[in-house]
């Protein structure tokens, strides 16, 4: 515990140094708009501020990166609960019952107790994420290639299992995904696949151009030409306020929420999206008076807004624990992270120690930060809502196409961004999930080569996958993802969506 | 996800998913014809053929269970396509302004693409749509190329 403690104190002497607190700031508000505009998720917004971190020291870079993100996860619940729009995909259960508390004129109180379920959920999960990635780094030293291989399978049957739609559908994206992570050079034999002469696709598809296309560009794709919202209330800080009663009941579900959205954002997928449908979803069963709930119970935002924010942090565990990431937003996070010659895994925090404390360090100060953001200061995040979606649209599209050109220099990513946004809206409309496409590009090299590195070592025995017990472990549990999978086809019974509010009939 | 009844699950007619499903073994097969190129190698040691082979099959087979278990989705004909329209105009518009990018620079595409989009599709007045297509093209351009060092190409008149 003592050497926690010191480490902390090396992490807050990097994340208080004037260069970084203002670049977590910085992030924090960068975030919570992106969180608030519709069409500029949190992905979306990490991907086209990627290029502007090139320039930038790794732990600046990640700091700011990281504020985008759970910031947008605070900022996303200001347009959920004021005007029914998620401004990200995470804040649509927020939507049923903030709005609802609007309508009745307890905006504020709605707005005040997702921002500080927000603050707990992700002050604790930061705590939680301190204590434990440097045991499962330490522990992943005993990974080898057929323990990668093990890992990443039994990552992607988690990411479709816990999807929210049709499994099928699901690992189908995952296989596209895969697909397109084999264009260019196999790192074991030095061919190059799939590139039909051109250089720029030697080297494979970039995260940037798919995650920008898959999910900035088909949403506004989506979205443009969309009628014009009402104007947004704009609570003053006395109403901001919540009642006794109102704190008395959210205890228990920011609580829950913290826990439940650390854990699952600990697991591969969109995890920040079903944290708050499995929050919501558990609140809703464990209260008294379910009929409240989609009336305006304050139980259906603290829970989901308290488990996005700590999903949000779960999620980076794995990222710098093992080096793997369990969606398309701490992919490209990690990319920025290797743009400076840093190698993720597990001896990432060992041998980086001032990025790794320093990150989790800024995480402290930047929600504080993002708690003042979002209380005393929401009126003004308010009127930027009031900018006509028609003249905010066009800019975000020139940011799209701005952000993918700057990564690499390259007029053939803006054009793979831009074919990835006409499959993403096509996708959206067949109900396919985008986030299994952008992991699966990026888990594919790794999990091949681990493959192949595994026969290598084995002499060409598959035997060496169940001679591993970490292996053995990981596949026995994708064996049992894939047994409930088959449940409910079997047996017909229902399965977790259903629980949770997620629509059965997609499940397949 | 649609309401079942009014997305015509009674009703006869392709369905949503048997179409995306078919799309998908489509994907697969051109994917195991085009991997014809590489090695396979053998299964104690796999080419470079081998894995895309192998997610070709995969893929292919999970298009086949879609299409298999697609009974229940809606019909194709049912989709809402109404943004369609507007959203392939923008597309084409970007893709022009890409192929613009390096040959008359980023600030002058950037103008062009703004002036399109503000002024032809949304018909936004003259003034507005002057003023945020130079001062987006202007701005984004001195905060990422001036302050953030980002490159960023120039038109052959310099500007």
């Amino acid at each position: 515990m003592d050497g926690v403690f010191a480490n902390l104190m090396l992490g807050f002497s990097v994340a208080l140094q004037p260069s970084v607190l203002a670049y977590a700031f910085a992030g924090c508000v960068i975030g919570t708009l992106v969180g608030m505009l519709p069409g500029l998720g949190p992905l979306a917004g990490i991907s086209l501020l990627l290029p502007a971190t090139f320039g930038l020291n790794p732990i600046v870079a990640i700091v700011l990166l990281a504020g985008v993100y759970y910031g947008a996860m605070y900022g996303g619940s200001t347009t959920s609960i004021l005007m029914r729009i998620p401004g990200e995909a995470a804040s649509v259960m927020t939507c049923i019952d903030g709005y609802a508390m609007t309508q009745r004129g307890r905006a504020g109180p709605a707005l005040a107790i997702a921002a500080i379920g927000s603050f707990v959920a992700g002050t604790l999960s930061v705590v939680a994420l301190m204590l434990l990635a440097p045991t499962l780094a330490t522990f992943a030293l005993r990974f080898g290639p057929p323990e990668y291989t093990a890992l990443l399978t039994m990552g992607l049957l988690v990411l479709s299992y816990m999807s929210g739609g049709s499994m099928l559908k699901t690992l189908a994206m995952a296989t596209v995904g895969l697909v397109l992570g084999m264009i260019g050079i196999d790192a074991m034999s030095g061919y190059t696949r799939f590139s039909y002469g051109q250089t720029e696709l030697s080297d494979g598809i970039g995260i940037v151009p798919v995650a920008v296309g898959l999910f900035g560009l088909s949403e506004i794709l989506m979205t443009a030409g969309q009628p014009a919202t009402p104007p947004a209330q704009k609570p003053t800080l006395r109403q901001l306020i919540p009642s006794m009663e109102e704190m008395r009941l959210s205890v228990g579900p920011i609580a829950r929420g913290s826990v439940i959205g650390f854990l699952i954002g600990i697991i591969p997928g969109a995890a920040h999206i079903i944290s708050s449908f499995v929050s919501y979803g558990i609140e809703r069963r464990m209260s008294d008076t379910p009929e409240r709930f989609g009336k305006g119970a304050i139980e259906g935002v603290a829970g989901p807004e308290s488990a996005n924010n700590a999903a949000a942090t779960g999620a980076f565990v794995p990222m710098l624990a093992l080096g793997v990431p369990t969606g398309p937003i701490t992919a490209v996070m990690l990319a920025a992270i290797m743009v400076h010659g840093i190698a993720p895994g597990p001896m990432l925090i060992t041998e980086q120690p001032q990025l790794f404390w320093g990150f989790v360090a800024s995480m402290y100060v930047g929600n504080v930060v993002l708690l003042i953001l979002n209380l005393p200061l929401v009126g003004l995040f308010v009127n930027l809502l009031r900018i006509p979606y028609s003249y905010l649209y066009p800019a975000i599209l020139c940011f799209c196409v701005l952000g993918v050109y700057s990564v690499g220099n390259s007029v053939v990513d803006v054009w793979i961004m831009l074919v990835m946004g006409g499959i993403g809206y096509v996708l959206r409309k067949f109900e396919f999930d985008l986030a299994p496409v952008a992991l699966g590009l990026v888990l594919s090299p790794m999990l091949e080569l681990s493959v192949r590195q595994s026969l290598a070592m084995s002499g060409g025995s598959y035997g060496i996958f169940l001679d591993r017990p970490i292996a053995i472990a990981m596949f026995g549990a994708a064996a049992v993802l894939i047994l409930l999978a088959l449940k409910p086809l079997v047996f017909k019974s229902k399965d977790w969506r259903s629980d949770v509010g997620l629509d059965e009939t997609t499940s397949q | 996800m649609a309401d079942p009844i009014s997305a015509g699950v009674s009703q006869n007619g392709i369905r949503g998913d048997h179409f995306a499903g078919a799309v998908l073994v489509a994907i697969a097969a051109f994917v195991a014809w085009e991997n014809r190129a590489y090695p396979l190698g053998s299964l104690a040691s796999p080419g470079p053929g081998s894995v895309p082979l192998m997610l070709a099959l995969l893929l292919g087979g999970l298009g086949l269970l879609i299409i298999v278990r697609g009974g229940a989705s809606p019909l194709l004909n049912s989709i809402d396509w109404n943004e369609s329209k507007r959203g392939l105009v923008l597309l084409i518009a970007c893709g022009v302004a890409t192929f613009a990018l390096e040959r008359i620079g980023y600030r002058l595409t950037m103008i062009a693409l703004l002036v399109f989009i503000l002024g032809v599709i949304e018909h936004k007045k003259v003034l507005p749509t002057a003023l945020v297509a130079l001062g987006f093209a202007f701005g984004s351009y001195f905060m990422f190329a001036t302050l953030l060092k980002v490159q960023l190409p120039r038109s052959p008149w310099g500007i």
